[in-house]
């Protein structure tokens, strides 16, 4: 269709020459007037207030209902706290080998030895099991309430579209951010961890029920029918089970989310489980202390997550271990314990573990690092001051105030400011006829976010460009979406902060795509790069967000930088899979056609290969920005400053209001990006059906 | 285990000596009290940080001579309050008034906490650097030498300004107060954390770089690192209200910080609830040098928390176990 398509391009094409000569002409206005700049107290909306003294009212009232929820809670976490506290080490072990050997056979068995051998070598086993018996009560909690939502949004549409839009808030909303109202509501104590976990568990598996009861195959379903089951007992019977798969997966994904909360909402105490003794430790600059319970966490991580997984792959057709008969493997585990209870009864070290037998070098691990600050302090310092001045601080507060003698050895002087938009005016033009208006005006864009700074741009302009930006990219629903998280950012004062995030994050981000679409590339084309960044993956993957920040802390001290690295070190980790995963799925004909055509390799990589891995690794990219903007929040803990900062803050205050203004304010920004690149996808995936 | 028994034997010994002499004393001490309710546990908060951990660990010592159970739960600095207030945890014994956030004030106010009186410690708090820095920035401890020596502050994050490292933000924004209220070209940088601000201490000397940052005393690094205070104009209260006070005559905070002092706080209920923890609780207290030496021991030598408290109430029975009988009676 060449007749409407081009009046739409022409369309576009007025917008976009019309909004950037408004934005340059509003950042000269903003020259004199600062309330470009800063949004005024005075217009803001008291949202934080209210959202307060509603809470406060709702505490108020209704807190005695929630402290009957806590007390009832409380039971089975005693319970099941007080039985493995007076089990011997030996008897919880070896029960856990045999559960990890009936799922994956010998490999999970010796894994789960060696993370055990750990947790109890270093001499952590009671704040482990504080830990673990939260994860264990929250565990059947969230799959069982996550199940029910799941079969509801899948009855109901109207449903379906209410539980979306809650589990995005769930996930993108920081823990944080909902510590203080759970505190407050349920009281202190580990049931605030178990609620919060709750909240953040929930959402895989209700994602994981949905994807896997819509699809089971109708065949399934009607040899069902056919039979003459009674509904009941075709969804108990057929679907479940055709589902189960899919189902231990979103098991997996539950324990795991659930492990990273017990560990965040340690913050609050009241457990003495391992959590704490990082936060401890972390406080104290023990980076001794602080890695080796951080290394329990992630030991702990690793065994649940081996041992929820080889259940889920247990079930594929592949798997090729398939453990003891239900009866048979019941009567091992009862032996087992009687077993071990006896051994333990007979030997007292095998039930507590002796202190003599703790091997605990954090002596030793500290003075590693001291040797590493006072040898290689300069060499880091470089490093951070390059990336500062050239990267972070151009992108915060633009090149117009980033270039000084200080900094990059001479002054800006207005010489340098007309030279420098005369090169970007040139590289404009330069875009347009090579590429196209679209290049010259994102060129132009960057070109003044880059002289302004993001911190440093009027809200006006930020808020037009980015609003037309998600119109072109992913229609007007998604406009509509953006500007009103936008306005939100604005009307309850938390511009500023946000802006900082976004900087951070975006700078992170970048990296993120940049290093990850490389590694992810590499690791596509040699299954030896593939084989060594695999486990590399896993690791960081599974490995609870603020156990990160402790070598990132360690080598570079407080501020943005370290903070960037760990936010990167998380995030990388689904840019590099969705790379991977993508340019390894190009269809081998595709690739065999440009190889007949005469591609040289680098035409076949950038026009074909990259070209139709684009969707996945674009979900990649998704998923970058949402672990980023998590990551942001936990990284507060090292010094950032930003819209984590706030948030982190209100939990100081014991300020609900501030805290959930901030936690949604966040939850805001990930949504308008996720929505933007989904949109872009799916118009873009629209685009090639339709042609 | 032979040896603890002999220990605990001869403690007892002592105790009953004390005890009878304290009998014919305590005839005419006013302040004696009942037990009270001692069923159920007296639980204690244990903080993030190791004086703390100390000074609760000795209260809690005493307690349980006195013939309570005492339970020690984790607690955030903050979370804390709120647990008070619950009645989750009965007793806080070293709550910092100047890093308690608002929800301390406000619990007060609305008498679900009440304050059981100074825990003593004679604390200090100020802005910090290490003595080497007196050649690097001559006219030091001075706060005016700031500056003259702005240039050897500044630093990548904090561009064109010097840097001060100050607290994390959640404690309160005091460095970037005093900057504007001195109206120094500086900017106040948050550490994350404790360790954080400990780790740039250690770092700087061991480099031998500039740094100023916002401390207290006591602290165990502080027996580690030489360092000096910036001799700030001192603070009268109306520093923080009256422009015209000290020697930027347009701001309000042109002075050093008010000092801190720490608090025992409780539970609302617990006077009544335990009267003879209460008495004791509130005749407790903690010289700085005492807490200063046992955070050493701790956290620089690497020493169970248990084993310092238990050696150290044991070489200072003679001042603690009157503590004791008089809250007995």
């Amino acid at each position: 269709m060449p007749g409407p398509s081009l009046t739409y391009h022409d369309r576009s094409r007025i917008i976009w020459l019309v909004l950037l000569l408004l934005a340059a002409a509003l950042m000269v206005v903003a020259e004199s007037r600062s309330w470009l700049i800063e949004y005024p107290a005075g217009w803001q909306l008291p949202i934080a207030t209210i959202v307060d003294t509603s809470m406060h009212w709702i505490v108020n009232r209704l807190k005695w209902l929630f402290r009957i929820v806590s007390g009832l809670l409380d039971l089975p976490l005693n319970g099941i706290q007080h039985l493995l506290s007076w089990l011997p080490w030996l008897t919880t072990s070896c029960v856990f080998v045999l559960i990890a050997w009936q799922g994956g056979g010998r490999r999970t068995a010796t894994i789960v030895i060696c993370g055990l051998t750990y947790i109890v070598g270093v001499g952590y086993w009671q704040e482990c099991i504080n830990t673990l018996s939260l994860v264990i009560v929250c565990i059947p909690l969230a799959v069982a309430i996550g199940f029910g939502i799941g079969v509801l949004g899948l009855k109901s549409k109207a449903a379906n579209a209410v539980i979306q839009t809650i589990l995005d808030l769930m996930q993108t909303v920081p823990a944080f951010a909902y510590l203080i109202p759970i505190l407050l509501l349920f009281g202190f104590g580990p049931v605030v961890g178990l609620i919060a976990s709750l909240m953040f568990s929930i959402p895989p598996m209700v994602r994981n029920t949905l994807l896997g009861l819509s699809r089971v195959p109708r065949e399934v379903l009607e040899s069902g029918i056919m039979s003459g089951c009674t509904p009941r007992q075709r969804f108990w019977w057929i679907e479940v089970p055709t589902a189960l798969p899919q189902l231990l997966i979103g098991l997996n994904q539950t324990t795991m989310a659930a492990l990273a909360m017990v560990i965040i909402a340690a913050i609050i105490g009241g457990f003495d489980d391992i959590g704490w003794e990082v936060l401890t430790s972390m406080r104290k600059a023990d980076f001794g202390q602080s890695m080796l319970a951080g290394l329990v966490i992630v030991a702990l991580a690793i065994i649940l997550d081996r041992m929820t997984a080889a259940f889920a792959t247990q079930r594929l057709p592949t798997a090729s271990h398939s453990g003891l008969r239900p009866k048979r493997f019941g009567a091992a585990l009862i032996a087992v314990c009687a077993a071990t209870l006896a051994a333990a009864a007979a030997l007292h070290p095998l039930w507590t573990w002796p202190d003599s037998w703790v091997y605990y070098p954090a002596h030793e691990l500290n003075s590693v690092v001291d040797w590493i600050i006072v040898n290689l302090g300069a060499t880091l310092e470089t490093i951070r001051d390059f990336f500062l001045f050239y990267i972070l601080l151009p992108v915060k507060l633009g090149l117009r105030r980033a270039i000084a003698p200080f900094t990059w050895g001479f002054s800006m002087t207005p010489a340098i400011a007309i030279g420098y938009w005369i090169a970007v005016f040139l590289m404009a033009l330069l875009a347009w006829f090579t590429n196209g208006w679209r290049l010259a005006a994102t060129t132009l864009v960057f070109g003044g976010i880059l002289y302004y700074g993001v911190t440093g741009l009027a809200w006006p302009v930020t808020i037009a460009v980015l609003t037309v930006f998600a119109w072109q990219v992913a229609g007007p629903r998604v406009a509509a979406f953006v500007f009103g998280s936008l306005a939100y950012l604005l009307l309850t004062g938390i511009w500023k902060p946000a802006m900082l995030s976004i900087y951070l994050c975006s700078v992170s981000v970048t990296v993120c795509i940049v290093l990850g679409g490389l590694i992810g590339t590499l690791a596509a084309h040699s299954s030896f790069v593939s084989a060594i960044v695999r486990p590399i993956n896993d690791t960081l993957q599974t490995m609870p967000q603020f156990v990160l920040l402790i070598p990132a802390l360690m080598l570079f001290q407080v501020g943005e930088f370290p903070a960037l690295i760990a936010i990167v070190a998380y995030a990388i980790v689904p840019m590099i899979r969705y790379t991977e995963q993508g340019l390894r799925n190009v269809p081998a004909l595709a690739v065999e056609a440009g190889i007949v055509t005469g591609c040289t390799p680098f035409q076949l990589f950038w026009q074909i290969k990259l070209k139709l891995a684009l969707p996945q690794i674009l979900l990649g990219v998704n998923q970058t920005i949402l672990f980023g903007l998590a990551m942001l929040v936990i990284a507060a803990l090292v010094g950032t400053t930003g819209l984590g900062q706030e948030i982190y803050l209100a939990l100081g205050k014991a300020d609900a209001g501030r805290g959930i203004v901030g936690g949604i304010g966040m939850a805001l920004i990930a949504m308008s990006a996720d929505r933007i690149i989904q949109g872009y996808i799916r118009r873009s995936h629209n685009v090639v059906w339709s042609s | 285990m032979a040896y603890l028994l002999k220990k605990s034997k001869m403690l007892g010994l002592a105790l009953a000596s004390i005890l009878a002499g304290a009998l014919v004393l305590g005839a005419n001490t006013a302040s004696s009290a009942e037990l009270g309710d001692d069923g159920e546990p007296i639980r204690l908060a244990f903080n993030e940080w190791t004086g703390q951990n100390i000074s609760t660990h000795i209260a809690g010592t005493l307690l349980t001579q006195l013939g309570y159970e005492v339970e020690y739960i984790t607690a955030g600095n903050f979370p804390q309050h709120q647990a008070l207030a619950d009645g989750d945890i009965h007793a806080s014994l070293e709550v910092w008034t100047n890093n308690a956030g608002d929800i301390y004030p406000q619990m007060k106010e609305a008498g679900r906490i009440v304050d059981i009186g100074s825990l003593g410690l004679n604390p200090g708090e100020g802005w910090i650097y290490p003595m080497y820095m007196e050649d690097m920035c001559p006219g030091l401890p001075d706060w005016q030498a700031l500056v003259d020596c702005k240039d050897v502050m500044v630093t990548a994050d904090t561009f064109p300004q010097g840097r001060i490292l100050s607290y994390p933000a959640d404690w309160g924004a005091r460095s970037a107060d005093i900057i504007k209220g001195l109206a120094l070209d500086y900017k106040a940088i948050p550490a994350g954390s404790e360790g954080a601000l400990v780790a740039e201490l250690q770092a700087a000397v061991a480099k031998q770089e500039a740094l100023v940052m916002m401390f207290w005393s006591p602290h165990w690094i502080l027996a580690e690192v030489d360092v000096g205070w910036v001799a700030l104009p001192a603070y009268e209260a109306e520093c923080t209200t009256d422009p015209a006070w000290g020697p930027n005559p347009d701001a309000i905070n042109d002075c050093g910080v008010d000092a801190p002092d720490t608090m025992k706080v409780a539970w609302a209920g617990f006077q009544e609830k335990w009267p003879a923890a209460w008495e004791l609780l509130s005749s407790f207290t903690l010289e700085r040098s005492a807490q200063e030496q046992m955070m050493l021991q701790i956290d620089g030598n690497g020493r169970p928390l248990e084993e310092v408290v238990a050696e150290w109430v044991e070489t200072n029975e003679a001042m603690l176990m009157p503590l004791v009988d008089a809250a007995r009676m």
